[in-house]
């Protein structure tokens, strides 16, 4: 589903994402883990073709990160975390529709994926109301269904539950994991041991712009002979820092 | 290119736009009361201004003219046909002059009695202060009563001679303009029209503009629109009509302005006043021309607000970078003020702003050459070309687009 190829990013002579080579196979969850400015964001935003790499490249639903970056766009959904980026004066389910639309996808169609994810995200009460007056959580919910509307095969999720309370990131772990269990594909980003270790079945430890550490849970604990996923993380990028 | 994804996103924006106060405030509303509120007071003032130079003209006698004779013969011959004059009674007609009370002091020559009765001609001074307007604006009023005075005693000596009172005139004088009637008419219009529809154009679509891309990237909601599946090209032409659109309509707001405001206030000869009274005179096709440049100058701007709402890292400073659009007018639009139509030299036709400024004047000047009209629109589009070509290539530099 998704291979990373020598995949470089440098901004100026910095070089935020150095040479990351790793896959994500269908059905799969992979987790990106790194401190604040490791490069999570960055490599996100090059996968879904927001930023050109420096050098390498990557082979995203089959197609070239470079070559065709439109046909990636196409079959990914893509959620940045912090801010959700939803249009305040548009409705609920305005916002979502003119994704659909985005997405070329026909009335028809946006009127059932919409009835289907508003009943998965419990939208009903507010799905006509603009999304300026919404609270944090029902915003990312809303952000969340928006970036998936057309039923991608991937979903990338950069921090998806950065700056929410506790309740509005069990409700995102909720979703994160009915879509596992569909069989979704998804890559996400965190700095939070304890959220990759609860939803991805492999982690990626990125650390200053390279992949450190690739590997599922058991085989990292096991290598490190550690049961403790925080202390290996902090043993790791102590060495390297 | 896609056109599809064009007009969905060109759709969005114009509904996102509409539901902005803010936007549609600065977009529709200021510019449709601003005409009629600053006709309303430049034309209150102006005509105050007027009534009281024309219709209020007090006078007063210099002290030692201040006697019954003449009290009596100033009111009873020179200013009893004119009742706008009116003789007041000053103790010190200087320190009144000076204190604008009165326009003028009269001052009648020692002896004039003895020479009005040898029918000798004698003297008035009529004593005024240049530097002030009222002052200086009067003195045609007083002037001409006085004359009519003249005339009067003339004719009445006549008569007495024996001769007919239409004597008194060895010519009538009769002025006949051969000007042509547009040219009087626009003179003003020339000089203050090709500036304001520049303004007008390089203002009308700033707040859209300043809130599609600017107000996007700082609210986080670009990010995700450029994670869909159409292009940048699309995502930005989407926008860039949706800009065009509110600036044209904030150009037609200003136009119903400026008709509300001929209808409330007609008789101010209102810049309305003036096209409608020359606007019969311009061929039809020149004004497809005039309209068709303007249009294309309006395309222009949108494409430049595009590019600066692009660049700037935030609302604020987009703002602040689109502010300045109005200099790009106004400097030259000023260096040129004067410029006659017929001495406008041919490579302002190939001017960006210049060529649809230099265009509005010749064909309101009456100087209308299609061959440089022609000029001006083929540059015109020039112009949006790159006016676009530049906001695609801002819109596509990552290092821009994701700055913070
Ligand atoms: N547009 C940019 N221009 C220059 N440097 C950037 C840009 N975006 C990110 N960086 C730098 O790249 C590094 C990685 O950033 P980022 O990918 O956002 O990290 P993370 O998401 O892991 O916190 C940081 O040091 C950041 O300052
Ligand atoms: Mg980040």
């Amino acid at each position: 589903m998704l291979k990373t190829i020598n995949l470089t990013k440098k901004f100026g002579n910095f070089t935020a994402v150095s040479n990351l080579n790793f896959e994500v196979k269908k059905g799969e969850v992979l987790g990106l883990l790194g401190k604040n400015g490791a490069g999570k964001t960055t490599t996100l935003r090059t996968l879904a073709t927001m930023l050109k790499p420096s050098a390498g490249t990557a082979q995203v639903c089959g197609y070239d990160l470079l070559k065709e970056p439109e046909k990636v766009r196409e079959h990914i959904g893509v959620l940045f975390g912090g801010e959700n980026g939803l249009y305040d004066r548009l409705t609920v389910a305005e916002n979502i529709s003119y994704f659909g639309e985005l997405y070329n996808m026909n009335q028809k169609s946006i009127r059932e994926r919409l009835h289907l994810l508003t009943e998965i995200f419990e939208m009903q009460d507010y799905l006509h109301r603009r999304t300026a007056h919404l609270s944090k959580g029902m915003k990312q919910k809303v952000a969340f269904a928006r970036s998936i509307i057309h039923n991608p095969q991937l979903i990338i999720l950069d921090e998806p539950t950065s700056g929410l309370d506790i309740s509005a990131i069990r409700d995102v772990h909720q979703f994160i994991s009915a879509c596992k269990k569909t069989g979704q594909t998804i890559i996400l980003s965190s700095h939070l041991m304890f959220e990759v270790e609860k939803l991805c079945d492999r982690i990626g430890l990125i650390h200053r712009g390279c992949l450190i550490e690739l590997g599922t849970i058991a085989e990292i604990k096991q290598k490190f002979h550690s049961d403790d996923l925080e202390a290996i993380f902090l043993k790791v990028v102590g060495e390297n820092s | 290119m896609n056109l599809r994804h064009i007009i969905i996103v060109f759709k969005k924006e114009v509904i996102d736009l509409l539901r902005d106060r803010k936007t549609v405030f600065a977009t529709l509303f200021i510019p449709m009361l601003l005409i009629p509120l600053l006709n309303l007071l430049l034309s209150s003032g102006v005509k105050e201004l007027f009534n009281e130079i024309n219709e209020n003209v007090p006078v007063a006698l210099a002290q030692d003219s201040n006697t019954p004779e003449i009290i009596a013969l100033v009111k009873e011959e020179i200013i009893s046909k004119n009742n706008h004059i009116q003789l007041l009674n000053a103790q010190n007609p200087y320190q009144a002059l000076h204190l604008d009370k009165i326009r003028a002091i009269l001052s009648f020559e020692k002896n004039y009695q003895t020479k009005l009765q040898a029918k000798e001609p004698f003297r008035i001074q009529i004593i005024y202060d240049k530097s002030q307007n009222k002052s200086a604006g009067s003195i045609e009023i007083i002037a001409q009563a006085i004359t009519e005075f003249n005339q009067a005693v003339v004719a009445e000596r006549i008569v007495s001679l024996g001769g007919k009172a239409e004597m008194a005139e060895a010519a009538q004088a009769e002025l006949v303009n051969i000007a042509d009637a547009r040219q009087v008419n626009n003179s003003f219009l020339m000089l203050i029209l090709p500036l304001m529809i520049g303004i007008l154009m390089a203002v009308g679509g700033i707040p859209a503009a300043t809130d599609l891309v600017a107000g996007e990237k700082e609210r986080g909601s670009l990010e995700p629109l450029l994670a869909t599946k159409p292009n940048r090209q699309s995502i930005l032409f989407g926008k860039y009509l949706a800009i065009a659109l509110f600036s044209f309509i904030s150009v037609l707001a200003s136009i119903a302005g400026l008709i509300f405001s001929y209808f409330i206030n007609p008789q101010s000869s209102s810049l309305l006043g003036e096209v409608s009274t020359s606007g019969m005179n311009i061929p039809p096709l020149a004004i497809l021309f005039v309209l068709a440049i303007a249009f294309t100058l309006g395309l222009t701007f949108a494409g430049i607000q595009v590019a600066l709402s692009t660049f700037a890292r935030s609302f604020k400073e987009a703002q602040t970078y689109l502010s300045y659009l109005i200099f790009a007018v106004m400097i030259p639009g000023y260096a040129t003020l004067f410029t006659q139509p017929s001495d406008i030299p041919i490579y302002m036709f190939f001017l960006p702003i210049l060529n649809t400024l230099s265009a509005i004047k010749i064909v309101l000047g009456g100087y209308i050459i299609y061959r440089y009209l022609a000029m001006a629109l083929l540059s015109s589009f020039l112009y949006v070309f790159a006016a676009l070509l530049f906001a695609t290539i801002l819109f596509n530099k990552e290092k821009v687009l994701f700055r913070s």
